[in-house]
């Protein structure tokens, strides 16, 4: 039991520092296709975003 | 008053000139139609643009491949998914209901032999726990708009749906690790064998009641598990990155070829996977200990593993002599 339960606390673990290790080396698709000639709205504050 | 004037005008303007208000009002109605267009453009034709943006794949503004791709996923797929599983589930209980659970012929002895070391079950445990919430939650994307979203309603299906598209995404790294980990410590006792063919002759002393085959550590059902989970994730893994990663594979097209290979693949693991729980739990009288508690009791060993636990016998790792017979419970 010891076991399975140290493998579910791993794999939660190990989910959440890929999710922080991607989340420092990416950028948002709105910041990453920006460009001076064009801006890429922001996800949440365009049209099809939640707001 | 002027504003007045000028709608009385305009009004006039549309009476007196009607050819001229329809192209005013409905301008494509002489324009190629969508059904047309897309009709006229043949197997990989794309419709592209010119964009301003640094993303090449943007520039593919209609790919009618796409709606195969999409009438895949919507039509075929749950399909295949929907036999596998469910045929799966139908052999099993067809299977328990004729075969029953496969007993340990001489009872429990009460002596253990150790079968899995702590390393080993903790890297089992950490990729079945990854792969049912990735086999649950990739499962929703196929069937939830069915089978659940009728149940829980938009919304919470949505707010479920979120999370569980979150899960999978991170819950596939630990699960690829455990795949690697797995091979590294488990592929030098899955070489096939000729012994693996014997094994498979008789049945592996499963199909039929009767005498068990001799076998090593791993059998050749457990090998043959053994290298579809490998084989299985691999590919799965490999489409995976893909999926999460999708400015790797180029282009949309290779893009949906890949999406494809991952849900047909995972429909097929996900049937295996059923097998092999079943074998695990309930199919098989004493196979659980092995990833419960690491030890199974020698009786069982003896008939499924016999000349692993010989090996062991030999190292002085499993308690030698003949086991007891079991005594019914009082």
């Amino acid at each position: 039991m010891k076991v399975f339960l140290a493998a579910l606390v791993f794999a939660a673990i190990a989910a959440v520092g890929v999710s922080m290790f991607l989340n420092t080396i990416q950028q948002p698709s709105s910041v990453a296709f920006t460009t001076g000639g064009a801006r890429v709205g922001d996800p949440g504050n365009n049209l099809i975003g939640p707001s | 008053m002027v504003k007045v004037l000028c709608a009385a005008l305009a009004l006039l303007f549309v009476l007196a000139h009607p050819a001229a208000a329809q192209l005013s009002f409905k301008p494509t109605a002489e324009s190629v139609h969508e059904d047309q267009l897309l009709n006229a453009l043949k197997e990989g034709d794309k419709i592209t643009g010119r964009i301003s943006i640094p993303d090449a794949m943007a520039a593919s503004l209609i790919q009618p491949a796409g709606r195969d791709w999409r009438d895949f996923h919507r039509g075929k797929l749950p399909i295949i998914g929907g036999i596998a599983i469910i045929g799966m589930f139908a052999l099993l209980t067809i299977f328990l209901m004729v075969r029953g659970r496969v007993r340990i012929r001489d009872g429990f002895s009460g002596r253990k032999i150790l079968r899995f070391a702590s390393f080993e079950r903790f890297t089992h445990w950490l990729t079945a726990s990854c792969f049912i919430v990735l086999a649950l939650s990739g499962l929703n994307i196929s069937f939830g708009r069915i089978l659940i979203l009728p149940l829980f309603g938009p919304e919470a299906f949505a707010t479920m749906s979120a999370y569980a598209k979150l899960a999978h995404d991170y819950l596939a790294f630990p699960f690829m690790l455990g795949l690697v980990i797995m091979l590294v410590i488990w592929i030098k006792d899955n070489i096939p064998g000729k012994l693996d063919l014997q094994w498979l002759k008789q049945g592996g002393g499963i199909l039929f009641k009767g005498q068990h085959p001799p076998a090593r550590r791993f059998n050749a059902g457990q090998k043959g598990i053994f290298w579809i989970v490998i084989i299985g994730g691999a590919l799965m893994s490999v489409s995976g990155w893909f999926l999460l990663f999708p400015y790797l594979p180029g282009n949309v097209t290779a893009l949906q070829v890949w999406t494809v290979i991952h849900a047909v693949i995972a429909m097929l693991f996900i049937a295996v996977m059923l097998a092999h729980i079943y074998i695990g739990t309930i199919g098989m009288e004493g196979a659980f200990d092995a990833m419960g508690t690491g030890e199974v009791d020698l009786n069982w060993a003896r008939e499924h593993h016999s000349l692993w636990v010989q090996e062991e016998q030999a190292k002085g790792h499993a308690p030698s002599g003949t086991a007891p017979r079991a005594m019914p419970a009082e």
